[in-house]
């Protein structure tokens, strides 16, 4: 079994080559495999162990996590609102930033500076953003109320109508608006971009073909434009799949669990009984890949990207 | 050749980690080298009490930690603090990542003393005699105590007397019947009769407010749980009645005390129940003078409480740092009356002492309540009280909305599976 000397060199030689990338790519996949890949092994494994509210793993829970979860009353109202949740958010939003895009990609005097104010709901802190709403709900003395009250909306300062966070539906309502609010930015900057790269050429044949401004926009730029939106929506969903500052800040998912989503719910129950957070947690990432595959799937992805 | 690839990740993995870990360096440092050389950092977490930062209980504690350094050069305490709506879920986290603090102040759940991570109250303290014995029971597990109270309140019914003028009422509330037509009045006037917070901040103290007033509570005379007893059940049915009819502020479920407590100093709420801390922000607000208002007994079904709700936030001492020594003298230190007094003068809490209650009994704010503190009930000492608890905050505001008695169901079916 001895080497030569000769043929241990030629090994070092050959396998230092063969590994010379991993040099280079390693870091990032130790990254990766650390702070992404871990953690969801660790999410798994923690979903099927019965664990003490302080943290000592009292033993394998096998399914029992999970059929407690099933059995929560309000899991299926927190997993319908998390579906509209999304839907309505991500909708709402592509179809403002849509707008915007246009908008920000003519000529007009102050474009500069009002790009340069689209950024501010992107570069203030969500959580900031939803307790800047909150306080400005206030049934009493918010801003947004008071402008209501004087407006003739609000009738009355304190009562149950002012009181927006106060009801479930309403509450939903407006914590949706923040997030589409702090949604805008991203999204208008991603769809700008793509209606810069839509060559001026295009619209000049279109315009030499007739084409009034309404035809042009639904036959030339919104389908050079695809690929954009597809990018924007993809990472939309995911991001207001996973919302969870706006909610807990504005409302703690509550009255009860009513405007709770998926991840603010998780937050709740994770308290006393971490292994049944966990299996939420597994649940709520199955539903992100679900949703990913699925969308990816419709729009034919690899087509419209590569 | 394998041997290549295991020390290239684990290479690579390192730089990862130490790249990823320059942003929340500090921290941890103190935990496990704090001992060499003879230098040891406390780390000691507790809740903020404080209104603003004028009076930060990070003031209160880093007074006390930098006395101490003075004559303890080789103890460092490192002080933090957390907003009182945040304590329990932050302390907790801490405890479930196993990154355990030496002493904590404020909420105690004996969970922690069944797990095994405290000293006992005689393990850290010269003197744990001196500790009120009203309170005992509720920091005990098995016979020995572990929660170690540091300040207590007992609790109150606050009425703004100017509304109550203006609305033609002339006396005191004394039964439920007086408050909902006193709340009635208030209402008609356009202003808010009973402020009624069963947000998540602390449900659970004021229903157990309300519980007492018709002889119910979270457990019977034997120690089980009753949570879904038919006196609750009368109890929320008789609140639901009261938001229903507009007398309360719009949706308690979603209302906390802190807020309501603002408001009432702000002279908007009629009736509200308040421990002596709602003073200083009556104080505060500017809106009310001190004849303005009063608080009396809180009002039961047929007549006021004869015992009120005493609450106590506790001082725990963990053991997974091995500081017993350290954290015994500390203790000591901080538990000394002037600081008791110090503290109790700062936020109009009550001592927890016997020493400094007793200086303080002829008190013309402290006395009254002082003297009801041995009678007071308190929250269960169970250990699953912590996850009850955390249910009651959560969903207990939906009762008065929904159907009172599944909603309280649900919590003694919690209450009971345990943890």
């Amino acid at each position: 079994m001895a080497l030569t000397a000769l043929t241990a060199q030629r090994l070092v030689r050959r396998t230092g080559h063969a590994f010379a990338p991993l040099l280079w790519i390693g870091p990032a996949v130790a990254l990766i495999g650390v702070v992404v890949l871990w953690p969801v092994v660790v999410m798994f494994h923690a979903s099927v162990q019965h664990i003490s509210p302080d943290g000592f793993v009292l033993g394998s829970a096998g399914g029992k996590n999970y059929s407690n979860l099933w059995h929560e009353p309000a899991l299926s109202g927190v997993i319908w609102r998390t579906v509209i949740w999304v839907v309505a958010v991500v909708f709402v939003t592509i179809l403002l930033s849509l707008a915007l895009a246009q908008l920000f990609n003519q000529r007009f005097p102050g474009r500069r500076v009002a790009r340069w104010a689209l950024i501010a709901p992107w570069a203030a802190s969500v959580m900031m953003t939803a307790l800047i709403f909150r306080w400005a709900l206030d049934a009493n003395n918010g801003v947004i109320n008071i402008f209501l009250h004087d407006l003739g909306i609000v009738h009355k300062l304190g009562s149950s109508q002012a009181d927006w966070l106060g009801r479930p539906t309403v509450a939903l309502v407006w914590m949706m608006i923040v997030a589409v609010f702090v949604s805008l930015p991203f999204t208008t900057y991603a769809l700008l971009a793509g209606l810069q790269t839509i060559p001026e050429e295009v619209y000049e044949a279109a315009r030499m073909d007739g084409a009034n401004r309404w035809r042009m926009y639904f036959s030339v730029t919104l389908p050079l434009l695809r690929p954009a939106v597809l990018v924007a929506t993809l990472i939309n969903v995911i991001n207001v799949f996973n919302s969870f500052p706006i909610i807990w800040e504005m409302t703690r998912g509550g009255p009860g669990y009513d405007t709770a989503n998926t991840t603010v719910f998780m937050f709740i129950i994770k308290q006393p009984y971490p292994g049944e957070g966990a299996a939420m947690s597994v649940i709520n990432f199955g539903l992100v890949i679900v949703v990913v595959v699925l969308f990816l799937r419709l729009t034919r992805w690899k087509e419209q990207v590569d | 050749m394998k041997r290549s690839i295991i020390t290239a990740i684990a290479g690579a993995a390192a730089v990862a980690l130490a790249l990823s870990s320059c942003s929340s360096s500090g921290g941890d440092k103190g935990n496990n080298g704090g001992k060499s050389g003879g230098a040891v950092t406390l780390k000691l977490v507790a809740a903020d009490y404080g209104t603003g930062p004028a009076n930060a209980s990070q003031k209160y504690w880093q007074g006390i930690a930098d006395d101490f350094h003075k004559q303890n050069p080789t103890i460092t305490v490192k002080v933090t603090t957390i907003n009182w709506n945040d304590f329990d879920t932050q302390v907790q986290t801490l405890i479930q990542n196993h990154q355990y603090p030496d002493i904590t102040e404020g909420d105690y759940f004996s969970n922690y003393a069944q797990e095994g991570l405290l000293y006992s109250a005689s393990d850290v303290l010269s003197n744990p005699g001196n500790l009120l014995p009203v309170f005992a029971k509720q920091g005990s597990y098995n016979g020995t105590q572990y929660g170690m109270p540091f300040t207590t309140s007992s609790r109150t019914l606050f009425y703004n007397k100017k509304l109550f003028s203006a609305a033609g009422i002339t006396s005191a509330p004394q039964t439920w019947a007086d408050v909902q037509t006193d709340a009635a009045a208030i209402k008609a006037k356009g202003d808010i009769g009973f402020g009624l917070p069963l947000g998540s901040e602390e449900a659970q103290a004021e229903a157990l407010l309300w519980f007492l007033g018709n002889g119910g509570n979270y457990q019977d005379a034997s120690g089980k749980w009753a949570i879904d007893s038919a006196q609750n059940v009368e109890t929320m049915t008789f609140l639901k009645g009261l938001v229903s009819a507009g007398d309360t502020e719009p949706n308690p479920g979603t209302k906390n005390r802190t807020d309501l407590w603002k408001q009432f100093a702000a002279g908007k709420i009629g009736m509200i129940n308040g421990s002596p801390a709602l003073i200083p922000i009556i104080q505060a607000g500017g809106a009310l003078t001190d004849s303005d208002w009063t608080s009396v007994p809180i009002a039961g079904k047929t007549g006021p409480l004869s015992s009120t709700l005493g609450v106590c936030d506790n001082v725990a001492a963990f053991k997974a740092n091995k500081h017993q020594a350290e954290i015994k003298k500390f203790l000591d230190f901080a538990y000394q009356d002037k600081y008791q007094i110090q503290f109790d003068k700062e936020y109009d809490l009550l001592p927890a002492t016997t020493s400094a209650s007793n200086a303080l009994a002829s008190d013309p704010i402290f006395g009254p309540f002082l003297k009801a503190l041995p009678q007071a009930v308190q929250y269960p000492s169970d250990t699953s009280w912590a996850t009850v608890k955390t249910q009651i905050q959560h969903t207990l505001g939906t009762a008065v909305t929904g159907d009172p008695k599944s909603v309280l169901s649900a919590l003694q079916s919690t209450a009971k599976k345990g943890s």
